[in-house]
């Protein structure tokens, strides 16, 4: 099999052009902006970037306080009386630890399969003529028309019926498989020369193997795109945990969250949720995104522009 | 049938597919319809009473408020985000060193990596009456009396369209971007020689070039305004339910929390018919292709 493995993986090349400067007015000087106005432009993005950055320094610096001075009012813009007692509250004594393992169990097995099944079901619709495909097409079409919040009573019945309220295999299967990643992968398998495949299957070698061996590895940076898109997601996932999910000790991140951010000025007892608490919560749930970000923008924007150019 | 069986490794690569999207979606779309004809309990008989439940969906007063702020709170976050958004996009273009765009492109973009727990829960720290950086700042300007933002009637649209502005512009914009590489260098070459200036070739290139992406992305953030939840879920509060209660705080209140699952199926059946009626109708005037 080692015949196929062939250099520089054709989806690749997509996705980088952003990175470069639109070619609007392709390169003439005298089509530059007025300096002026590139500065104006710039200070404009500036301060746009900072109406980003802001909101998100604030809830590092109240989380690295301490917790009488995170209750202080003023304004700040670094840590009042610095220390790591909002994140140890947290992540031990309010035990964010048991949801915050859930949610990693849920994003990896989750997105584990919905990477392998939409890959094979995107390898599918690649192959350009066999019968009932465009049954195949059809009955995937519907399901992206259909809004899934619209069915959430239903989903709920049938959740119920199956025995999987209060399990995470409940979180794992919600959107398991969706149209928009099968199309998404079916759009990166096809940028793979269709003759590997046929002369695959002359030289005997069946589909699964022509998948694994040589689509997975030549489309890579897709199946890279689309497993990103799928961890935020998961990492994310919300709606279907507020759903199914009420036993605490079964809670993932955001419902965890949820609770602690929205609810707290209710609770009462002894354990006071001041806001040094609350944003390391929020802190310890988007450090894993931060993270890897500056690593796969490049694959974001990829993904992005094969989704919009799709028309 | 030996062609047939030439496929069969490709249909069973289909199948988990087929039968996860039966299980839960087919399957619950044919039960939330039958739902929405009966009178629902969990356990006993549920008879059918025919359209009943619609009528009473139509005749509920707090569903009609839930359509309007629906209505208005998306209108909101699509003229201001359709706005914010494409100037960014049009500023971004003109930055010329990559690696100060390529900064600003990332930063836009952050929010849009996180989840509504976590936008919602920056927010109302931001927003708070006590010691919030908003109010802070506001007092600084010498505005007087700390606000409690979140607790107000005649904020809570417009809290709630800033902050899905706040979130979402960056996404959009690198949409814009991306279609904006797109556009045909010649043709802004061949508008300066008919000697069209910046502000011209800005109107009568880049914008008309741009329409159909910005079709594309109209239709999808129409058909997403519909099912807005996780903002409002976490958002909300009961001083401000009036104001910011949607189509689908209205089905999940009804349904899942009061357990009236035959009103919330019709209720969820008339969001159905609308996202539906939407696309067809969007899909005719901009031959816009979901597929």
């Amino acid at each position: 099999m080692q015949s196929y493995k062939i250099a520089a993986p054709a989806a690749s090349k997509r996705g980088k052009g952003l990175n470069r400067r639109p070619r609007l007015w392709s390169g003439a000087a005298d089509t530059r902006l007025h300096p002026a106005l590139r500065a104006v432009n710039g200070l404009l993005l500036i301060l746009l970037s900072l109406t980003m950055i802001l909101p998100i320094w604030n809830s590092l610096i109240i989380s690295l306080s301490g917790s009488l001075a995170s209750m202080q009012p003023g304004l700040r813009f670094l840590p009042a009386d610095f220390s790591l007692e909002g994140y140890q509250r947290v992540w031990s004594r309010m035990a964010l630890w048991r949801p915050f393992m859930n949610n990693v169990i849920v994003t990896f097995a989750g997105t584990l399969l919905h990477v392998l099944l939409c890959s094979m079901a995107g390898y599918t619709l690649m192959i350009r003529f066999f019968p009932f495909k465009r049954l195949l097409v059809g009955f995937l079409f519907v399901t992206m028309t259909v809004p899934s919040e619209a069915i959430l009573i239903p989903l709920y019945i049938v959740n119920k019926e199956l025995g999987l309220l209060n399990t995470l295999s409940a979180l794992v299967l919600s959107g398991i498989v969706s149209g928009f990643s099968i199309l998404l992968m079916a759009s990166f398998f096809r940028s793979v020369p269709y003759e590997m495949q046929e002369s695959a299957r002359i030289d005997g070698a069946g589909d699964l193997r022509i998948l694994f061996r040589i689509y997975m590895p030549l489309a890579a940076s897709g199946i890279a795109t689309v497993t990103l898109f799928e961890f935020v997601s998961r990492w994310n996932q919300f709606t279907p945990a507020l759903l199914y999910i009420s036993d605490s000790s079964k809670y993932t991140l955001q419902i965890a969250l949820r609770s602690l951010i929205i609810l707290s000025d209710s609770t009462s007892g002894s354990d006071v949720t001041t806001p040094n608490v609350r944003m390391a919560g929020v802190m310890i749930a988007i450090l894993p995104l931060l993270a890897i970000y500056p690593f796969v923008q490049r694959y974001f924007v990829q993904g992005l522009t094969a989704g919009a150019m799709k028309e | 049938m030996p062609r047939f069986r030439q496929h069969t490794g490709l249909y069973l690569m289909f199948i988990p597919v087929i039968v996860y999207f039966l299980i839960f979606l087919y399957f619950p779309l044919l039960r939330a319809f039958t739902i929405s004809l009966q009178e629902f309990r969990m356990i006993g008989d549920r008879p059918f009473v025919g359209l009943d439940q619609y009528k009473a969906v139509l005749a509920d007063p707090f569903f009609w408020q839930a359509l309007k702020n629906t209505l208005m709170i998306g209108a909101g976050q699509l003229a201001f985000g359709f706005v914010a958004s494409l100037l960014a996009a049009l500023s971004l273009g003109e930055v010329l060193n990559p690696l100060f765009r390529k900064i600003n492109q990332m930063i836009l973009y952050l929010p849009h990596l996180f989840s509504w727990v976590i936008v919602g829960g920056i927010w109302i720290v931001l927003l708070s009456p006590d010691g919030g950086m908003i109010n802070e700042l506001l007092k600084l300007a010498g505005l007087g009396q700390p606000v409690h933002f979140l607790a107000e009637e005649r904020y809570a649209r417009w809290i709630m369209i800033g902050t899905s502005v706040w979130k979402e512009m960056g996404y959009t914009c690198i949409i814009y971007l991306a279609a904006m590489t797109l556009i045909n260098p010649s043709l802004y070459e061949a508008a300066r020689i008919d000697g069209a200036g910046r502000l011209k070739q800005l109107l009568y290139v880049t914008l008309p070039q741009l329409v159909p992406t910005m079709k594309t992305v109209f239709v999808l953030q129409l058909l997403g305004v519909l099912r807005m939840f996780d903002q409002l879920v976490v958002m909300r509060n009961p001083a401000i339910y009036r104001e910011v209660d949607v189509l689908m705080t209205y089905v999940y209140e009804n349904g899942i929390q009061q357990f009236q699952m035959d009103l919330a199926s019709a209720a969820s059946f008339l969001i159905i018919a609308a996202t539906l009626l939407l696309t067809f109708i969007f899909s005719r005037v901009s031959k816009y292709d979901l597929s």
